[in-house]
Order: structure tokens, then C-alpha cells, then sequence
């Protein structure tokens, strides 16, 4: 396993490096830069200048891409350059707080889809099945942005039940985290449960037609019985494979739903790096998802090997 | 073949009582929570006296920047929170005491003496002293704070102390908006200085004292309990909420989880009008003008007839209405009616009229011309792109439409690299006019984005900045030669002042903008 590990981790470096290098100099190549941003609208040429020299932007790329990989393998992540504090708590922060989102709307997902997807296919007035197809079609079909706004003016505007938007921890006052939580997780887990419950409704639907079922039925047990304990367990495993492909979309669409509930996850934080070229937040966080996904890969050959032998001496 | 177990005898199981217990559980639990949808804390009493108590929540649509903190940014709700200036200026740009008592200006101009209040203590417990004020004046004289007053800050060049509490500015020269830069300069504690630039640190004298800082999402204040002001400030605290999204922040203010807000779109702020929950301010002072740039280097802008062409085209009041939600007036001078620049006469020179325009056009030999025109693309300035671009295709003038990203603008223009035609917004008109050539950007006569340069230009605005003072009939007479001079070669063809409009849930009382939109809650409390 040693030597496997050791033929496998300089590639996963040798792709650090290049992430690190392509980083570095397409955010240099955006239009626009740190000095002029923090200048402000109504600056000279005098005060950018000035800003450029103290941020070191004046250094020659190379430089200023040796100081920061430098920076990085010491653990400094060093400062914002326009939003303020230490990179590495602004991501940690940015982290929690997608985290929290994320998981909170996989629960829902789960949780919406089970029901929906139990419903769908064992429903035997043909009006409640149409119901629940026509409102997973609904809710795939209307934008996250979309159904953001309708919760918002439903919930907020009109009940005043929840807020409108805005963020808590479940550390300091878990009551009040949990309403601020509950708008954002199901307009980010509305598309990805109506995708799980179709799958459920579909693999139950086929568990439901087999043989065993209507031996069961013969035998006098319980629909109920059937459904819950025979025909789901068997629809499941291809639906926690669907579940585990949704989550790459619920981090994906964190990014817009964080936007809409002002929610300060790590999309509003890459967004907000972008829009004021805060050179060190962008770069450290983009690095940072690199390296996740090569850790990631990495321990999936690690894995792949351990179970087996075969690959470890390809 | 699987075993099946045996259905159950009992209709109702321990499982479905367990299950319904739970479910009961829960709703009880979130009943008796407290509601984030109302955690706007007001304490009890009457409207109309004064009460202690409470947290204010004021919506922001865009983050503090800690490296703005001595600049005029789109977020300067911070400044006067955390910080005081030397004097504020009154309803008629009078300056009124702050930290500065009294000051005397010498007969020739050439230098200020201030003396300051004794009883003052920073947040750390240190005591306020002239030291303080010769330090925020070289700090502001520091490029790299970008602070827009820089040039008036570098007009100091000695200090002179009398004792702790009086001290003489030295000027090279008479600065007529001297007191522009008194009412600009936030005083800031020398010891952290650069944790206040950082972000996170603020330690000043103001009201409230900097409790905590989620970047992106909240800043926090506590009421200063050594405040200088007697009985001062009333609220408990506040909180900044930032709420980037518009539609986000107005559904904020209308569930009341936000009481106040400088933030809100124009055309959101025609939808709350009627509503008696909230109380609508808008500030003549003015936030900026709209306007379009010409670069006068560019091909056919470089004729004065197609720049007061393009502002004969324009249809402004279709642009306030439509763009701006009726808040904003329509001006072709970049002045507010609070300004000492301001006339009636120059604010209406140009005129929706394209019959006008094609005239000039005519007389410039051109028919049928095609213009870069960029613009921010954020939608309300797109929304405005695209107003313009109407108007300007009905007398003959092509625009290609460049949305372009904040930052990248900002690079252009301080970098003289503009198209032919842009559209953004200024500020600095609403103080003393000199403020305006000497430090906002599209106008500085000695180098600003549309290349424009003559020597009339900056002789009168020269005139005007020198001046010792700067409401003589001789310094109006001054502004209204600069006023001419925009008129007539609209190098910076101002279409809108925009009005600085404060939204306030109807529980709020006493908050003020000073002329620099930085927010005053001194006076500020929460009714029932």
C-alpha cells in the first residue's frame, strides 16, 4: 500500500501545482484589480499606485506567486484584501455556515422524497398520484431563485412566521438558527427531493410487480406491510445513489440560495472575492476545493486498492 | 421466500402514538421559541418622548469595507456609528460643533484654530486630545487610505498645539471646503489604527462601540456608555444586517426583521409609499448625479456639438421616472439644490429635445454614428443603459451597449481607458463646490477620465478652491463660471441627482445622514 500511496501522491501534487499556477493568473487576468477597487470610483492614480505598492501587486508575477504558495505551506493564509480579517476564518466561517445549509436541506431532501415517493407509487385514487406528480414536475421546473422569492413573500411577508433572510448559529441560539435555516434548506432541497421521490416512486413501482409481492398479498399480509418493509428497502440502494449525486447539487446551488436569504456561506464569500478582486480569498478558496477533490480521489484509489490487490501491483 | 411478519391487532400502535407525540413535541417546541422573524427589540413607551433601549437593525445591500473606512464608499453606515468628525454641517451647510467647539479662520485664510471638547474618551478609555486631530489629518494625507479629501488634508502643512485641547492648522494656501474635510474625517484611535483598516478592530469616540463583525452577513454595536453627549446615545445597540439581494432587503424591512434602510431601489421605494409602516426621507442633499461620460479623445465625441447633442437626446424625466421610481430630480448640472452652486436656470439648460440634437449633429457633418457606451451591469444601471441608448438612437446615435463589471469600470477610469460614452453616478456635489473639481475623479480639472483639459477650467476651479472663504458673491459667482464651463463643453453630461432615500419602519425615530451619508443615530430611538 506504501508504494501504491507513493506512485499515486505526485500526481495528485503535480495537479495542486498546476491548479495553483492556472489560479494565480486567471484572476490576474480578469479585468479590474485589488488596487482600484479599494481606491474607490473617485480615486487618482496616486492613491492606486500607492494601494498596488502596500497590497506588493507592484512585484513581478513571479514574486508574487512564490510569496503566496510561501505563505500557504507555512498556514498562513494571510489577509483579505477588501473584505477584511484573515482568509483562513473567513473560510472557516464561509465553510460552517454551507455546511449547515447543505446538511440541513440533504435532511429535507430526504425526509420530502420518502413520503412523496412512497405516495406516488402505491397511491390507488388516480387525483392523489397525478397530485404528486404534478408537484415534483412543478417544483423541477420553477427556478430555486423563483421559489426563494414565493417562500420569502408567503412565509416572511404575508405569515411573518420565519425570516425574511440572514444567519445564526446553532452554537449561540439554535431556536432562532434553525428558522433562519428552515427557508433557504427547502428552497435548496425542493429540486432534489421531486428528483429522489420520482426515483423512489419508480424503483417501488418495480419492487411492487415482483413475485414475492403478490405471493405476499396471497398470504394476507398488509399492503401497508409490503410497501414499508419489502417493496422501499428494495427501491432504496439505487435511490441513496441518487442521493449521493444530489448533493454535489445541493453544494452547487447553495451558491444562489445563499445570495437570496443573505446567507454567508462560501458562495456569497467567493462571490463577494470576485466582485472586489480579493486576490487572496478567491485564490486560497479555489485552491482549497482543488485539493479537497484531489484528496478525495486519492482516497477513492486508496480504497479501490485495499479492496483489491490486483490494482495495487498494476 | 421472505417471512413475513403478522399484521398488527391494535388500530392505534405505540409506534403511531410515539410518532404523533413527537410531531406534537416539535410544533410545541417551535411555538414556544422566540421568532427570528421578530427579533427587533423595541422597548415600551410613547412616540413622542425619547426612550433608552432596544437594538436597531439597519438594512445594507453591500458589505463594509474596512479599506474604504477613511473614503466615501457605498457603505458608510460604519463611520459615524463608531467614529466622530470635528463639526457637522447643518440643513445650510453651516458648520456646527462635534469634537471642535469653536474655531476661528484667520482674515488671510492660511490657517484654522480649533479648540476641541476635554471631556472625551476613546472606546480603550484614552483620553481625546489635539494629538488625535494632527493624526487623522496625516492619516488622511496617506494615499493609501484613497480618502477623496486627500488634496484638501495635503493643504495642511503644520500643526501648532496650545495645550491638549486647542490646536492651529497651518494651510499652504486658503481652502474654501476646509470645513468639508472637518465634517469628512473620521477621528480615529492612533494605537489601531491598522486593525481598523483590516477590519477588525474600530476604536474611535462615537457612540457606539464595535462589538462584532461577520463578514458578509452582520456587524454589530453597543451603546458607549462614556459618551461624551449627555444621555446619549438611546438604543442599546445596533446591527448592520447585509442583504445583498433587493428584493431580499425589502422583504426584510417589510417583516420588520430590518427597521431602517438607505438601501432600497428607487422604484421599491415608490411601492412602500402609501404604506403607513414605514415613514419615507429622501435627502436633497443628494447620494451622486447620473451622468454619461464622453471621452473627449474619442472619435466624434471630440466635438462639443455631439456631447450637448447627446444631452439635448436625453429624456431625462422618462429616466427618473422609469429608472430611478420618481426619486431623484431632474438636473444637467451635477449641483443639489442644498448646494451654494445651485440655479434653476443652469440645473434646466438641457432640455428633453432630439430636434435639437439632430440640429448639432447636422452642424458637426455627422449623420448616422455609432458609440461604444459602457455601463455598469448591475441591473439598475443597466435598466439606465438602456433608457439612454433610446433616446439616443431617436436622434441618430448608434450605441453599442458594454456591461462591464464594478471593478473593471473602476480600473478604466482611473486609468483613462473609457469608451466614447459611459454612464455611472458621482458623488460630492452635495458640499462645498470646490470639493467637487478638486477631488471627484470625472471632474478634476487636473486629470480626470474623459481627458478633458483647458486652462480656463482649472484657473476658476483654482480660483474657487483658494478661496477663504465660500459663500461670497465672489465664490458664487466663481461656482456659476464653473457650472459654465460644464454646460458648455459636457465633457460630464449630468442627466439626475439622486436622492439619498431613508426607509424607516415606523418605530424609528432621530436617524440622520450627515452630508458624507454617514449614519448618526445620537438621537435614535426605538418607539413601542
Amino acid at each position: 500500500m506504501r508504494t501504491f500511496l507513493l506512485k499515486r501522491l505526485p500526481s495528485g501534487l503535480l495537479v495542486l501545482l498546476l491548479a495553483s499556477f492556472l489560479v494565480f493568473l486567471i484572476l490576474r487576468l480578469i479585468p479590474g484589480d485589488p488596487a482600484t477597487t479599494l481606491a474607490g470610483p473617485d480615486a487618482g492614480p496616486q492613491a492606486v499606485a500607492a494601494i498596488r505598492a502596500q497590497l506588493g501587486l507592484d512585484e513581478p508575477l513571479v514574486g508574487q506567486y512564490l510569496t503566496w504558495i510561501g505563505n500557504l505551506l507555512s498556514g498562513d493564509l494571510g489577509p483579505s484584501y477588501a473584505i477584511g480579517g484573515q482568509v483562513s476564518d473567513l473560510i472557516g466561517n464561509g465553510i460552517a455556515a454551507t455546511v449547515q445549509l447543505t446538511l440541513g436541506a440533504l435532511l429535507l431532501v430526504v425526509l420530502l422524497a420518502l413520503p412523496l415517493g412512497v405516495l406516488g407509487a402505491t397511491a390507488r385514487r388516480r387525483p392523489v398520484a397525478a397530485a404528486v406528480h404534478a408537484f415534483t414536475t412543478a417544483v423541477l421546473a420553477v427556478p430555486p431563485f423563483v421559489t426563494g422569492v414565493l417562500l420569502v413573500l408567503l412565509f416572511a411577508v404575508t405569515l411573518g412566521l420565519l425570516p425574511a433572510g440572514g444567519h445564526e448559529s446553532f452554537l449561540d441560539a439554535p431556536d432562532l438558527a434553525l428558522q433562519y435555516l428552515l427557508m433557504p434548506a427547502v428552497c435548496l432541497a425542493l429540486p432534489s427531493a421531486a428528483v429522489l421521490a420520482r426515483y423512489l416512486k419508480d424503483g417501488i413501482e418495480r419492487a411492487l410487480a415482483e413475485d414475492y409481492v403478490r405471493t405476499a398479498t396471497a398470504v394476507g399480509v398488509s399492503r401497508r406491510r409490503i410497501v414499508w418493509l419489502h417493496a422501499l428497502p428494495n427501491a432504496l440502494p439505487s435511490a441513496v445513489t441518487v442521493l449521493g449525486l444530489q448533493v454535489g447539487h445541493l453544494v452547487a446551488g447553495a451558491v444562489l440560495v445563499e445570495r437570496i436569504f443573505a446567507w454567508p456561506g462560501l458562495g456569497q464569500l467567493i462571490e463577494q472575492g470576485v466582485i472586489r478582486r480579493d486576490y487572496p480569498v478567491v485564490q486560497d478558496l479555489l485552491l482549497l476545493i482543488v485539493a479537497v477533490y484531489v484528496a478525495v480521489q486519492l482516497l477513492t484509489d486508496l480504497a479501490y486498492a485495499w479492496l483489491d490487490p490486483r490494482i495495487r501491483w498494476e | 421466500m421472505p417471512a413475513f411478519p403478522a399484521p398488527s391487532a391494535s388500530g392505534l400502535s405505540r409506534r403511531t402514538l410515539l410518532r404523533g407525540g413527537l410531531a406534537g413535541a416539535g410544533l410545541l417546541t417551535l411555538a414556544a421559541c422566540r421568532s427570528a422573524a421578530d427579533t427587533a427589540t423595541a422597548p415600551a413607551g410613547d412616540a413622542a418622548s425619547p426612550r433608552r433601549g432596544g437594538v436597531l437593525t439597519v438594512g445594507a445591500g453591500v458589505d463594509f469595507t474596512p479599506a474604504l473606512l477613511f473614503a466615501q464608499s457605498a457603505n458608510t453606515l460604519v463611520q459615524r456609528l463608531v467614529f466622530n468628525t470635528l463639526t457637522r454641517y447643518d440643513d445650510r451647510l453651516q458648520p456646527q460643533p462635534e469634537l471642535a467647539t469653536s474655531w476661528q479662520v484667520s482674515p488671510d485664510g492660511t490657517s484654522v484654530t480649533l479648540k476641541l471638547r476635554d471631556d472625551v474618551l476613546f472606546h480603550s478609555g484614552r483620553r481625546f486630545t489635539a494629538d488625535d486631530v494632527v493624526f487623522a489629518v496625516k492619516n488622511l494625507q496617506n494615499p493609501v487610505r484613497s480618502a477623496q479629501l486627500r488634496s484638501t488634508a495635503a493643504a495642511v502643512t503644520d500643526f501648532r498645539k496650545n495645550g491638549d485641547f486647542e490646536l492651529t492648522l497651518t494651510l499652504a494656501h486658503p481652502v474654501s471646503n476646509i470645513f468639508d474635510l472637518f465634517e469628512f474625517m473620521i477621528i480615529p484611535d492612533s494605537a489601531s489604527v491598522e486593525e481598523a483598516f483590516a477590519g477588525t478592530k474600530l476604536i474611535g469616540t462615537g457612540p457606539y462601540t464595535f462589538t462584532d463583525r461577520k463578514p458578509g452577513s452582520s456587524i454589530t454595536f453597543a451603546r458607549n456608555e462614556k459618551y461624551w453627549n449627555p444621555g446619549r446615545p438611546y438604543l442599546d445597540g445596533v446591527e448592520i444586517r447585509i442583504v445583498p439581494q433587493a428584493e431580499s432587503l425589502l422583504s426584510s424591512l417589510k417583516t420588520g426583521q430590518t427597521h431602517l434602510s438607505y438601501s432600497i431601489r428607487g422604484k421599491d421605494v415608490a411601492t412602500l409609499k402609501t404604506d403607513p409602516q414605514f415613514r419615507i426621507t429622501s435627502y436633497d442633499t443628494g447620494a451622486g448625479a447620473y451622468y454619461i461620460g464622453a471621452n473627449v479623445t474619442g472619435e466624434h465625441v471630440s466635438d462639443k456639438r455631439v456631447r450637448q447633442a447627446i444631452a439635448w437626446a436625453v429624456d431625462r424625466d422618462r429616466l427618473v421616472q422609469q429608472a430611478l421610481g420618481g426619486y431623484g430630480t431632474v438636473s444637467s448640472t451635477p449641483w443639489p439644490k442644498s448646494s451654494p452652486a445651485y440655479s434653476e436656470a443652469s440645473a434646466g439648460r438641457y432640455r428633453h429635445d432630439p430636434e435639437k440634437a439632430r440640429q448639432l449633429l447636422k452642424e458637426a457633418g455627422l449623420t448616422g454614428i455609432t458609440l461604444p457606451f459602457a455601463h455598469s451591469n448591475d441591473p439598475g444601471n443597466t435598466a439606465i443603459a438602456q433608457i439612454l441608448q433610446y433616446d439616443l438612437k431617436q436622434v441618430g446615435i448608434e450605441t453599442v451597449l458594454q456591461p462591464t463589471d464594478s471593478p473593471t469600470m473602476q480600473k478604466q477610469l482611473i486609468s483613462q481607458t473609457m469608451p466614447a460614452l459611459w454612464t455611472l453616478s458621482h458623488g460630492f456635489a452635495q458640499l462645498h463646490p470646490a470639493t467637487l473639481a478638486v477631488s471627484a475623479y470625472p471632474f478634476n480639472e487636473a486629470k480626470n477620465s474623459s481627458h478633458f483639459s483647458s486652462p480656463a477650467y482649472t484657473e476658476i476651479v483654482q480660483k474657487a478652491w483658494k478661496r477663504p472663504d465660500s459663500d461670497s458673491p465672489e465664490a458664487k459667482a466663481l461656482y456659476q463660471q464653473i457650472t459654465d464651463v460644464l454646460l458648455d463643453e459636457q465633457f460630464v453630461i449630468d442627466l439626475a441627482i439622486a436622492g439619498l432615500t431613508e426607509v424607516a419602519g415606523s418605530k424609528v425615530r432621530g436617524a440622520t445622514l450627515n452630508k458624507f451619508g454617514y449614519l448618526n443615530l445620537d438621537d435614535a430611538y426605538l418607539t413601542a
